[in-house]
């Protein structure tokens, strides 16, 4: 397998800038996540960050066309869409299914995203394999592969002192062959991800059990101490719901999409005042049906990854780790 | 008895007496260094309460809104017990409603970064226990354990003196960098006890007072504008920084807004006594009034 030293991933980063704009895990203004490589960037692998990089291919706050309303005088201009070449390093393989994920959100069933394809098919993956976890972790009960998933174009896999580099897709392996100076032969052995404390036996029969369990007590209990907040969601790299939303300012303004969250009071309400997921029950019930149930019946994916943002950060540590394994142990009426 | 112990046996005695509908407490949580909100409704539920050095979420939050048949059982630190006076203050609950048990409070601990298991003694206090002013609950039906020792913690304000040295342009760099990491997830303003509006300005979006967007300006707009909302009603519980996931230091905001208050009305700590009117919810008549 082809190899380059831990020592080099500066020399790395640097060829991939000929690609065009790097982003890399890196601490900004007190908080971790992936933004532009510079020279001397302390480059964050050996944990995950706490913003995934969903930001960079579906934006919090995306300007989609402005306009002039003047009487009758109307115009409407789109905004275009930056086409440029960008890498996302360092992405870890929870966050590249994320990605794999979205990718399904927004570019099949029949429907493309302009914005998110645009962006996205001009973004090279270079993920990096985590040989510790953290102690929020969890991916590898949710199936995912702490060194290598599919979605990346080149995947690091630490191998101790080495990362393995190995082409995943056709734009990988050019991408591999223009770092070749960079790489040696290497018959080191991937590391097995050690430090999990959160080990579970997967979610099999899940999706299926909680078909009938739409009106089962455990939601009572388990929104209780909620506080309603949209942590979970927002940092969630898999969560994917947006609002459209206009700012006007005298006769122009222009509409833009932004994140939403299925915690906000105001995301299921109509026109007309009628809410149907009018309490906190009702919108917590929805975040994890979403991610244990909707979401594998449309697309045969969970939509959980295990990166353990939400755990590390709910104030009130409501643990869908936990929920997995209430939903797991819930009687049903009926089977 | 250990005050675990107590706790429990005080959830058992409300609930099978039919005092309360449920109790309020704290539990462990996913990792031996977390403990977190519960609600019992059973006695028989009663043994998940326990009380350690990491009960540090403030319980007040959950009476906004409470409904008015309901009486609940609460356990109560200084902080907790400072949201319930809020309450109360702010006619969001009716002092029947509540058994409050008080617990004097040493401090809780705060494990970040520690992965081995250690002792609790062992790690940092929290940095909301560092500046809390009021250890012991300041409302309450029944106390467990022996009051804390008050210590002078007149040094909380530090950190806007610090920042009050700096130029109206270094001052605006700093609010923005912090408002910048802001992705309102709104947990500062869903934990806080000064947050009871039945209907927040942010959510009436009908009428677009909060642009939704995340941008600096729409930041900025949040976070001044709660900040002047809890004006001389911030309890300092520290719950909206502690539970911020971008840390953003609000409380310096608060505190600032606390001075302010001290130096225009007068020396006033907001939800500490039910009687004493908040200095910006009355009027006197030798108020300065400068900018008239």
């Amino acid at each position: 397998m082809k190899a380059i030293n831990k020592s080099q991933i500066e020399e790395l980063i640097q060829a991939l800038a000929a690609e065009g704009q790097v982003f890399v895990p890196q601490e900004l203004n007190g908080n971790t996540k992936y933004a532009p490589w510079q020279k001397g960037v302390q480059v964050i692998l050996d944990k995950n960050v706490l913003l995934s990089p969903k930001d960079i291919l579906f934006p919090q706050t995306e300007a989609m066309y402005s306009y002039v309303a003047d009487n009758l005088n109307t115009a409407i201009t789109e905004v275009a869409v930056a086409a440029e070449k960008q890498v996302i390093f360092g992405i870890k393989p929870c966050d590249v299914k994320s990605v794999r994920l979205m990718d399904l959100v927004f570019l099949t069933k029949g429907f493309e995203d302009t914005f998110y394809k645009t962006k996205k098919d001009n973004t090279l993956l270079v993920s990096v394999g985590c040989a510790k976890a953290e102690p929020t972790c969890f991916c590898t009960s949710m199936d995912v592969n702490p060194q290598v998933e599919e979605g990346a174009d080149l995947a690091l896999i630490d191998m101790g002192e080495e990362y393995g580099v190995e082409a995943k897709t056709e734009a990988g392996s050019q991408l591999l062959a223009k770092i070749n100076s960079l790489l040696k032969d290497s018959t080191g052995q991937l590391i097995e991800t050690t430090g999990f404390q959160i080990v579970f036996d997967g979610i099999e029969g899940v999706p299926e059990k909680l078909k009938g369990m739409f009106e089962h007590p455990i939601w009572d209990e388990i929104c209780l101490k909620c506080i309603s907040c949209g942590a979970c969601t927002y940092l969630c790299p898999t969560c994917h719901c947006f609002d459209i939303q206009t700012k006007k300012i005298g006769k122009e303004g222009y509409s833009y999409r932004c994140w939403d969250s299925c915690m906000f009071s105001d995301y299921a309400l109509m026109a007309g005042g009628h809410d149907v997921r009018p309490s906190k029950k009702e919108r917590v019930r929805q975040r994890f049906m979403h991610k244990l149930r909707y979401f594998p019946e449309r697309y045969n994916e969970l939509m959980c990854v295990g990166c353990g943002r939400c755990l590390a950060k709910c104030p009130v540590n409501v643990d869908i780790t936990r929920i997995i394994g209430q939903i797991k142990e819930a009687e049903v009426n009926g089977g | 008895m250990s005050i675990t112990e107590k706790i429990q046996a005080k959830a058992k005695e409300l609930l099978d007496s039919g005092t309360v509908n449920y109790i309020i407490g704290w539990e462990k949580g996913t990792f031996w260094h977390q403990s977190t909100p519960v609600f019992v409704k059973k006695a028989a539920d009663a043994d998940k309460l326990i009380w350690d050095e990491f009960c540090i979420n403030s319980l007040s939050t959950y009476l906004i809104r409470l409904d008015d048949e309901l009486k609940v059982g609460l356990f109560v630190k200084g902080c907790d017990s400072k949201g319930i006076v809020r309450l109360i203050q702010d006619k969001q609950l009716k002092r029947e409603q509540v058994v409050l048990i008080g617990i004097p409070c040493n401090g809780m601990r705060n494990a970040k970064g520690a992965v081995e298991k250690t002792e609790p003694a062992n790690l940092p206090l929290e940095q909301k226990c560092i500046e809390c002013v009021h250890p012991n609950p300041v409302i309450y039906d029944e106390l467990i354990g022996e009051p804390v020792v008050i210590a002078d913690k007149s040094d909380r304000f530090n950190d806007v003196l610090e920042l009050e040295k700096l130029s109206p342009n270094e001052k605006y760099q700093y609010w923005a960098a912090q408002f910048e990491k802001c992705i309102r997830c709104y947990a500062c303003r869903n934990t806080c006890p000064a947050c009871n509006c039945k209907e927040c300005y942010v959510d009436q979006y009908r009428v677009g007072w909060q642009n939704k967007a995340v941008d600096l300006a729409e930041n900025q707009m949040f976070h001044v504008t709660r900040a002047m909302h809890v004006a001389g009603r911030c309890v300092e519980c520290g719950e909206c920084q502690r539970q911020c996931p971008m840390d953003i230091p609000i409380m310096q905001m608060n505190r600032k807004l606390i001075m302010e208050i001290n130096e225009l009305f007068g020396e006033y700590a907001a939800g500490v006594d039910l009687e004493a009117k908040p200095p910006l919810g009355q009027f006197k008549t030798d108020d300065p009034e400068e900018f008239m």
